[in-house]
């Protein structure tokens, strides 16, 4: 093949538009053998893995997936997957497919939850659903119905969910496992910019000069990403910077200029360090853009003692408590831990930082639970809270790697600050779980923008800070649906009467029907099962069971108690096993769907083939259950409960004024309703044309659904309509969603999506209509036009001065956020610290990956991935098994002294998508106390043979 | 040798698999997980113990002696010496037939992978060859022109750019992206039933993929460009916004 070096350009109707365009297709690179000669049918699709978002070209052939490759029109990864993208192919084909409901029952095959899983019917299983909850709301209201709910869900079974949840049940637990993963993104862009999401787009890769990945481990975690970011890197080796921030060196180290290995939760002071570095300098230097900082940004503060987001004391599974120090369901070990939610002794380590906030080495800081609250401060407080960051205290408390030499840790930092500084350099800042799972995680995310904004490197092309997200829908479905205990769609909040009122509008429900409290986030979920609040579970596209620290807390609480538990999943996982019912649950491709990515691409899909077994999708069971319900069954008075003090309201009247009987389902009203039906299946659409949709249909399979007869279908375009109505809540609101047919022509657009143009950098006038709109008349560049917290308080950095509240239109925030102390650090018992994650082969808790051969070779378990000396010095062997022990619980994993990431002296690796190595037993469920998200990066060990 | 046995084994044993149970759902419970000998009686009820579900055969609640993890093992053969191993499906990256003891870190100074499977050198020490298709860099280039984006292709049209390398696209330059060593020894957790289908008589060793790179893109036909129509979303009650009237 002769090489040419002619660039050229081929819409996908290749030849005419080459030929109108005036160039010619080189004769090698024209298609030979076509696919479509062998019965194969090409559609693009969405990866199913992770926060990236790469587009795929998925084959089928007889109702089979046959391959799949990179999808070259795809903008994100332009050809390229990374291996799990090219597993697609393989993931919903293991053995074990679930394929019937499975019950626990007694040898009468009546449910017993001691009991083995028997398979029973569809009709069967909801029948046991629809009696747990009656039983469970007849117990503790809307708030004894839970939901674990997921950033894998498609939109529109997270809209589904979210809707028969708030709107039906009237309950707001309901909180994803993105919860997880970047909650304290998301207060951090709350409390920052009044809106969710980041500013930037990937293409901010290619237009930038340097890219800091802070703790985060994107060779692995975002392949394709990161494919990016060596291409830039490689093609300008001499400008182009890569700059390595991790607590253990791994392949993204692997190709940087500089790696700075760093003490665990010490990158709060590493961020505060550049931040001083940039005030400190700045009379001299004039690094500051003033002009910027005076137009559109205030200085804010808020308190520090807000513990971390554990249990606290007067909660039912604390008591009693014992003179051993245990209390209730915690032994005294787990105590000593636990305790620090309520109070701590101020460090050495902290002293320095806590000194503006009006702390010393010694005190007692007495916690109260984490609070959003914060206020507006002067520049001259801000720069007071700076003062502690000198070099040398910062690289005393970061330096992480025990044979480095301070120094040379000290001249990595300097140029870190320098390169961030550099008048005409770009600079991109990247993060994931690292600053994310953090008991100061929405601190962290704050600090990051700090240093951006005073540099004016923020919603520009080619610099910004940039928040990644971990999951395929965290924010397309999570963030974005809001199916989250306190969110509506489009950033609404269920705590806002006039937010509930435009949901319940839309939602053809009465005023007052919609719960006001949210606060029952994933973990108070849990925290409630095993406090007996919540008597009804569900686990929808998640593993919460294996996925949540303090595992054996909740394994236990969901076994041994008198609760119901559901999974709805493909394969059988820890979560499958715990439950009382199992639903096989249709998975990716098996059903029409939509992702949205980290760059704010949403994507969508159809379906390619049928589910296997007598699976159905997510989306059918929710609206299956919600035809058990009717409006005399869900919608009359509710006493208080739990996290809710005062009673609902009885809405049945105000629905029966809408139109509703009392007998009318949830079905009827909030799936099923006149608009709904408007979606008309149409076999001459072409983008419906030649496709199943097994919800809408039925199926050749002819399931046997829920009321004991073969499923037809809806008889209406059901996707269609639930995608249509949440767009609904984000159009015209800074979130608009393109139409549902234009994404089935196109490779995913960026919102907001206005007039079929999508947005690259928001809050930049020249690249964000709303931005433009809300600068109109002025010749400003920026406009942050976030809605959330923009009324502040005034103060200094200990306390309010002025409560009155002053209005901060289009502004954003520089946050003063001292470093503190995890509420766990290796000592002398517990010397280590453990860091969990992920690996490349594996997604999550590995029930997808581990059931595809070529993964499941390339990483058959999870390892201790150690430094040799600490292995030596333990009598550990390479290879062999070891005890990993916490104050919570042990396990066992192989001892990997050699491995792909390397930890310094003192810190070990385990990934937690192995079953068999169940870490999650031995981390801590400490979170942010703003975000509630948990810190899975930082916990203390032991390490020994076994 | 050893690997290509083991794997031809792993997919006859798939096939035997969907010739048992493939279209009985009821049957498919899945062999892995099929009822005990020694769990109880329930009747003649067919049953399923907790442990039997998934991979991890024992307890939940204990660690204790019967979590066991396999002992792994990667090929030990020198590169150029093993047998290469059967791509998953038509145009699907190969996995890493060879020891990568001491080759794996690759830093952007040091990709050894590099030394043996470029075309040039591939054939003659025995390697697989890098394909055409990482000769190709498909990514437009964007730039920012008066503080406008200006697009190297149209997106709304699924515009495809194909430039031609001289060398690696760099973007393909960390190979365990894709590639990955595979353990030896290890039993599968569960079968899996995907069935491949090579369109060339050499398609389970070699890509054939810079051949189809712009073909197929077109998925919704001829109607698939984005029209106003299209983007004015008349005939959608649902999707009208919240907002209008507030």
């Amino acid at each position: 093949m002769s090489l040419s070096r002619r660039e050229f350009l081929k819409s996908s109707a290749a030849a005419s538009a080459a030929a109108a365009m005036g160039m010619s297709i080189p004769a090698d690179l024209e298609a030979k053998a076509s696919e479509a000669e062998h019965g194969w049918r090409w559609d693009k699709a969405a990866c199913r893995f992770c926060g990236t978002g790469c587009g795929i070209m998925m084959a089928t052939k007889d109702g089979k997936i046959v391959a799949v490759k990179g999808d070259p029109a795809a903008p994100v990864n332009r050809g390229l997957n990374c291996i799990k993208g090219y597993f697609n192919a393989k993931i919903m084909y293991g053995a074990d497919r679930l394929t019937k409901p499975l019950l626990r029952v007694n040898n009468h095959g009546e449910f017993d939850k001691k009991g083995h899983f028997a398979p029973v019917s569809w009709e069967r299983a909801f029948d046991e659903m629809e009696f747990n909850i009656r039983k469970a709301l007849k117990h503790g209201g809307p708030e004894a119905v839970g939901v674990f709910a997921s950033g894998q869900y498609t939109i529109m079974e997270g809209y589904a969910a979210q809707k028969m949840m708030k709107a039906g049940f009237r309950s707001n637990a309901i909180d994803p496992n993105a919860r997880h993963c970047m909650a304290s993104a998301v207060v951090g862009f709350y409390q920052t910019f009044g809106i969710d999401e980041p500013s930037g787009c990937y293409d901010d890769i290619e237009l930038t000069d340097t890219v800091v990945s802070w703790g985060s481990n994107m060779a692995e975690m975002h392949p394709i990403l990161w494919s990016r970011v060596t291409d830039r890197k490689l093609s300008n080796p001499d400008k182009v910077k890569v700059i390595s921030i991790q607590t253990y060196t791994h392949r993204t180290s692997d190709l940087a200029d500089t790696e700075i290995i760093f003490t665990p939760n010490t990158d709060l002071a590493m961020w505060n360090y550049i931040a001083r570095e940039i005030v400190m300098r700045d009379a001299k230097e004039k690094i500051i853009d003033w002009d910027f900082i005076k137009k559109h940004i205030v200085f804010a503060a808020g308190p520090v003692n807000i513990g971390y987001g554990m249990r606290r004391k007067g909660e039912k599974s604390l008591k009693p408590e014992y003179d051993s120090g245990a209390a209730g369901k915690y032994s005294a070990k787990e105590m000593e831990i636990v305790n620090k939610e309520m109070t701590t002794i101020v460090s050495d380590t902290e002293a320095p930082a806590l000194k503006p906030y009006g702390y010393k080495a010694g005190d007692t800081m007495k916690h109260t639970g984490g609070t959003l609250g914060h206020w507006e401060i002067s520049f001259a407080e801000y720069k007071k809270s700076l003062e502690p960051y000198t070099l040398d205290y910062v690289a005393k408390i970061c330096k992480g790697n025990p044979d480095e030499s301070l120094e040379s840790f000290k001249a990595k930092l300097q140029e870190l600050a320098n390169l961030y500084i550099e008048k005409e350099r770009k600079v991109v800042s990247f993060w994931t779980m690292g600053m994310n799972q953090h008991t100061r995680g929405t601190w962290d995310n704050t600090l990051a923008y700090n240093v951006h904004f005073m540099l004016n490197k923020q919603a520009r092309p080619g610099s910004g800070a940039f928040s990644l997200t971990g999951q395929p829908s965290a924010c397309g479905t999570a963030r974005e649906v809001g199916t989250f205990t306190h969110r509506l769609p489009a950033d609404l909040m269920v705590k806002v009467p006039a937010h509930r009122k435009i949901a319940e509008k839309k939602w053809m429900i009465p005023e007052g029907t919609l719960n006001g409290v949210g606060k029952q986030h994933i973990m108070a979920i849990h925290r409630g099962i095993e406090d007996g609040l919540i008597k009804f579970a569900w686990v929808n596209v998640c593993n919460p069971y294996q996925d949540s620290a303090s595992a054996s807390h909740w394994i236990k609480a969901a076994r041994e108690m008198d609760n119901f538990i559901v999974t709805s999943d493909g394969y059988p996982g820890i979560s499958a096993k715990v439950s009382d019912l199992i639903l096989p649950t249709a998975m990716i491709y098996e059903k029409w769907g939509a992702y949205g990515n980290a760059e704010r691409r949403t994507q969508h899909w159809r379906q390619q083939v049928l589910p296997v077994g007598d699976s159905m999708s997510d989306t059918w069971q929710w609206v299956e259950l919600s035809k058990r319900f009717t409006v005399d069954d869900l919608w009359g008075e509710y006493a208080p409960s739990g996290p809710r003090k005062k009673a609902l309201p009885d809405v049945r009247k105000a629905a029966y004024a809408l139109g509703y009987t009392g007998s009318t389902t949830m079905y009827d009203i909030l799936f099923a309703n006149k608009i709904a039906k408007s979606y008309k299946l149409d076999q001459e659409d072409p983008i419906q044309k030649g496709y199943d949709n097994s919800e809408c249909y039925g199926d050749s399979r002819n399931v046997v659904g829920s009321d004991g007869k073969v499923f037809k279908g809806y008889g209406f375009f059901i996707h269609k309509y639930l995608f249509e109505e949440y767009a609904a809540f984000g159009r015209g609101h800074g979130h608009d969603l393109a139409p549902f047919d234009m994404y089935h022509k196109v490779r995913g657009l960026k919102w907001p999506v206005v007039n079929g143009k999508e947005t690259p950098w928001r809050f930049n006038v020249n690249f964000d209509p709303y931005a433009a709109k809300a600068a109109k008349g002025t010749d400003d560049e920026f406009a942050f036009y976030g809605k959330i917290a923009k009324a502040l308080k005034q103060g200094n950095l200990t306390h309010v001065t002025n409560k009155k509240k002053k209005p901060l239109p289009n502004k954003a925030k520089i946050f003063a956020r001292p470093y503190m102390d995890p509420p766990e650090k290796p000592d002398a018992e517990y010397d280590t610290w453990l860091a969990t994650g992920r690996v490349l082969e594996h997604w999550h808790s590995g029930t997808m990956t581990m059931r595809v051969p070529e993964l499941y070779r390339a990483v058959p378990e999870a390892l201790c991935y150690m430094h040799p000396e600490d292995a030596k010095k333990k009598g550990l062997k390479q290879g062999k098994l070891a005890w990993v022990e916490s104050r919570r619980g042990r396990v066992k994993a192989r001892v990997e002294t050699r491995g792909r990431n390397r930890p310094p002296r003192g810190l070990v690796f385990v990934p937690w998508f192995d079953e068999r190595v169940f870490i999650n037993k031995v981390c801590l469920d400490a979170t942010c106390p703003m975000s509630k998200q948990t810190d899975y990066k930082k916990c203390a060990v032991k390490i020994y043979s076994a | 040798m050893k690997i290509m046995s083991k794997i031809s084994i792993g997919f006859v044993s798939a096939t035997l698999l969907l010739v048992g149970c493939g279209e009985t759902p009821s049957a498919s419970v899945a062999p892995t997980v099929a009822p005990q000998a020694n769990t109880e009686d329930y009747n003649g009820l067919h049953v399923i113990d907790e442990n039997e579900l998934g991979y991890r055969k024992s307890s939940l609640y204990a660690e204790g002696k019967k979590v066991e993890v396999p002992e792994v093992q990667y090929s030990k053969a020198a590169p150029g010496t093993s047998n290469k191993i059967q791509r998953a499906y038509q145009d699907a990256p190969p996995m890493i037939p060879h020891d990568t003891e001491g080759m794996l870190v690759i830093t952007k100074d040091n990709n050894q992978c590099l030394q043996c499977h470029r075309p040039e050198v591939a054939e003659m020490v025995g390697a697989t060859p890098i394909p055409k298709s990482h000769f190709l860099n498909m990514r437009p280039v964007n730039k920012i022109v008066n503080n406008k984006l200006v697009k190297g292709v149209d997106n709304l049209k699924n515009q495809i750019s194909v430039k031609k390398t001289t060398k690696l696209y760099e973007g393909r330059f960390n190979c365990v992206q894709c590639h990955a060593p595979q353990a030896t020894n290890v039993k599968l957790i569960t079968e899996n039933k995907f069935q491949p289908q090579y369109l060339s008589d050499d398609g389970a060793f070699r890509s054939h993929w810079d051949e189809q790179v712009d073909k197929s893109l077109d998925t919704v036909g001829k109607d698939s460009s984005v029209t106003q129509d299209d983007i004015a979303n008349k005939n959608s009650e649902a999707g009208e916004s919240v907002f209008k009237k507030h």
